[in-house]
């Protein structure tokens, strides 16, 4: 394993990347490490960079760790170019990153006095790069390792010292090196004789909408016909941007200052219009338009790429439980529509938890194969009244709900204990039985305690069929 | 002569109005359900003779609406049962596996326990579960699941439903070909427009055939009380979830229990000779 980044004090102590991890943890003790995950890392600059559209709408991003920010144009709105790239550095600050900032005419020769100069921030005046660079090291150019190598092996070790060389040596002897620039094709990009392209990062689109009425809207069917003909802008739009919907909002501003927010949420990503305006039917029905609704702004607060789908053959999708799904939530409400999940747990009323239907999951096991369990478990077990002949012995009556049932046949004991990883547990062990009545009925009793060990209490915790 | 002719142009007109009028009544009654083989491996007879003779010659349609109620106030547990019993034969349907639950009051029969479904032979990772604060919202969220057509099946325990009610449903039902399964506590009282309205009474079961202290199988005294296509039945059933069949309940069944200590003092020899 080999460090591929280090910080500032592990520097000091002469760590420093693409040394191996044995040789750093041979030279400081108790170093900590951290696995590298460049993916996250690449994801982290791109979310810096789109935060940098703060300060121009014009962000790329630059090798690894590395931003560009084309500023023409913007600097003024921050007082000028000097006090811009102190505002860039309070912010980078404050967000807890160390910066090296440059600024030049080419975008090269900015990524150059960032990465090279003497100083941390470094602003060139127009027109003065070329003597701004003549000191930096041939590596601020960004050819080829290969390119450099030669160059150091030659003795030219600053850009000064090729700008010097006549142009056709330099050209036959550092080729460009397929989709990578030759050295002059870079040298001439950096000194802004040649276009440099920028892959600028896209943000990401916003589905925001506003609708203003001509007339205030005072009944629930003018609301419905803006939110349709909104939403079909909507799903349009999702459409083009390979996107689905999982939250919608939808503000209604009143003509006295009032505003109504109502949210729907889909279980999955959606973009299918008939569906998205079902799921606002029964909110819609709550928004009182008062004095009258002047505008409407439907804003998908939450999507998720979802590619295009070919329906079936027959004309149906693929997938109609979803949509029903967001329906029953959307009505019921998102706590009242559950699945089963099975959870590594001893006591029956823990091993069993009840999850959102859109949750993944989560556990690799299954119900295990012990007695038969009643069909319908009580939350709270209750509490009975019971006559056995043995003190750990089959239960023969009880009386549950001011009934006495007599007891003919019972199976168990099954015998759960609290689980012994859990520390300062106050479960005590439970006794069940599987135990029918004389009218054929069937419950799943159990005793607390063990016997000769402070109270034992009987408790009717389920019914079976 | 020609008063004859007219007499017999009479009587035959009469004929084809009187045929006209059967048409358009089995039309007002919906499609007809014995000569039209509906998907014939997915009806279901229990497998008992009694029952098979009363209902329809295909068998229980899954297309429909299906409720039972306990006899007494303590059999609604055995008649949910019952219904997950139906449900488990009705609702084979493929690329559809998700069974919808809607249930409204967990504390005065407990909540569904994905457990001891998947020990009544069904498969706890494809319900789907309503908590529905009243009748109204398990009515809406179980017709909104039959109109979806993507379940195996709905099953919904209700206090009471109004007939227009059940007639909606076992639309929605039929037009889905989704079982629609209706536990109710009233009784069966009011009409109804299910397709069939089963009574269940718990029975004392036999003991378990490995255990001869353990309660077995549970058993049921089933009383099909409307069937569309059919006609009243009665009989006494054990179901086995293994095998997903119901069984004619042993004569034994109906013995009276007796108490745990003297079945203790039974030895075999005596066993057998009962």
């Amino acid at each position: 394993m080999v460090l591929t980044a280090v910080d500032e004090r592990a520097e000091h102590t002469g760590l420093m990347p693409g040394m191996r991890l044995v040789d750093a943890r041979a030279l400081v003790a108790g170093i900590t490490v951290e696995k590298a995950d460049p993916l996250a890392d690449q994801q982290a600059l791109v979310q810096l960079g789109l935060w940098c559209g703060r300060f121009t709408p014009r962000v790329a991003c630059d090798g690894a760790d590395g931003l560009l920010l084309d500023v023409t144009g913007c600097s003024h709105l921050f007082g000028g170019e000097q006090a811009m790239m102190q505002t860039v550095s309070k912010r980078l600050t404050r967000l807890g990153l160390e910066t090296r900032l440059g600024l030049a005419d080419t975008p090269g020769a900015a990524r150059a006095l960032a990465r090279f100069a003497l100083e941390h921030q470094r602003i060139v005046k127009p027109g003065k790069v070329r003597a701004a660079l003549k000191t930096l090291p041939v590596e601020a150019l960004g050819v080829t390792r290969s390119h450099t190598l030669t160059l150091r092996h030659l003795g030219l070790s600053t850009i000064g010292a090729i700008t010097r060389l006549p142009r056709a040596a330099l050209e036959r002897r550092f080729p460009p090196c397929g989709a990578e620039n030759g050295l002059l094709q870079r040298l001439d990009q950096v000194l802004g004789n040649r276009n440099e392209h920028l892959s600028l990062l896209a943000p990401p689109p916003v589905y925001r909408w506003r609708l203003d009425f001509a007339e205030p809207v005072m009944h629930r069917e003018g609301l419905e016909t803006a939110l349709a003909n909104m939403m079909a802008r909507l799903t349009v739009a999702l459409k083009r941007g390979q996107h689905g919907a999982r939250r919608l909002a939808l503000w209604c501003f009143g003509i006295d200052g009032s505003m109504a927010e109502r949210t729907v949420a889909a279980s999955r990503p959606t973009r299918d219009k008939d569906h998205l305006q079902r799921l606002f039917a029964g909110k819609l029905e709550t928004v009182d338009p008062g004095f009258g609704i002047d505008a409407i702004v439907i804003h998908a607060t939450l999507v998720e790429p979802l590619e295009a789908r070919q329906p079936l053959l027959d004309g149906s999708q693929q997938d109609n439980l979803a949509p029903l799904v967001d329906r029953l939530v959307a009505r019921l409400g998102a706590d009242a529509v559950l699945r089963p999940v099975f959870t590594e747990r001893r006591f029956p009323e823990q091993a069993e938890r009840f999850a959102g239907p859109g949750e993944a999951k989560t556990s690799p096991f299954s119900y295990p194969d012990l007695p038969p369990r009643p069909f319908r478990l009580f939350e709270r077990p209750e509490p009975l009244q019971v006559i056995a002949l043995m003190p750990d012995g089959p239960p023969r009556l009880f009386i549950w709900r001011r009934v006495r049932r007599r007891i003919t046949r019972a199976a168990g004991p099954e015998r759960i204990a609290p689980e012994w990883w859990v520390p300062h547990t106050d479960q005590a062990t439970r006794d069940y039985w599987r135990v029918e009545d004389t009218d054929g009925h069937r419950y799943w009793l159990y005793r607390t305690g063990l016997r000769g060990n402070g109270v034992s209490r009987w408790f009717l915790h389920g019914l079976y069929g | 002569m020609n008063e004859t002719g007219g007499h017999v142009v009479d009587n035959s007109s009469r004929f084809v109005a009187l045929a006209t009028l059967r048409q358009r009544i089995t039309a007002l009654e919906g499609p007809p359900k014995k000569h039209t083989p509906v998907e014939p491996d997915s009806a279901w007879l229990p497998g008992i003779k009694t029952l098979d003779d009363a209902l329809p010659p295909n068998g229980l349609t899954p297309g429909a609406l299906h409720e039972a109620s306990g006899t007494t106030g303590t059999d609604g547990p055995s008649a949910a049962a019952f219904l997950v019993a139906l449900l488990h034969r009705l609702s084979h349907r493929a690329g559809r596996d998700t069974v919808l639950i809607c249930e409204s009051d967990a504390s005065r029969s407990g909540r569904l326990h994905g457990w001891g479904w998947r020990d009544l032979g069904g498969d706890p990772d494809a319900l789907l579960i309503v908590r529905a604060r009243h009748d109204k919202e398990v009515l809406w969220a179980m017709e909104e699941g039959l109109r979806s057509g993507a379940l195996a099946a709905v099953f919904a325990e209700i206090r009471s439903i109004g007939f227009t009610m059940t007639r909606r449903l076992s639309l929605a039902a039929q037009e889905s070909m989704t079982p629609a399964l209706l536990l109710r506590d009233d009784g069966l009282v009011p009409t109804s427009a299910a397709a069939t309205r089963w009574l269940v009474r718990t029975l004392p079961s036999a003991h378990d055939s490995l255990d001869i202290r353990a309660p077995g199988a549970p058993r049921w005294r089933l009383g099909l009380v409307r069937c569309r296509g059919g006609r009243p039945a009665r009989c006494n059933v054990e179901w086995h979830h293994e095998a997903g069949a119901f069984c004619v309940a042993a004569a034994l069944g109906h013995r009276p229990a007796t108490a745990i200590h003297e079945r203790n003092t039974f030895r075999p020899a005596v066993l057998r000779a009962s």
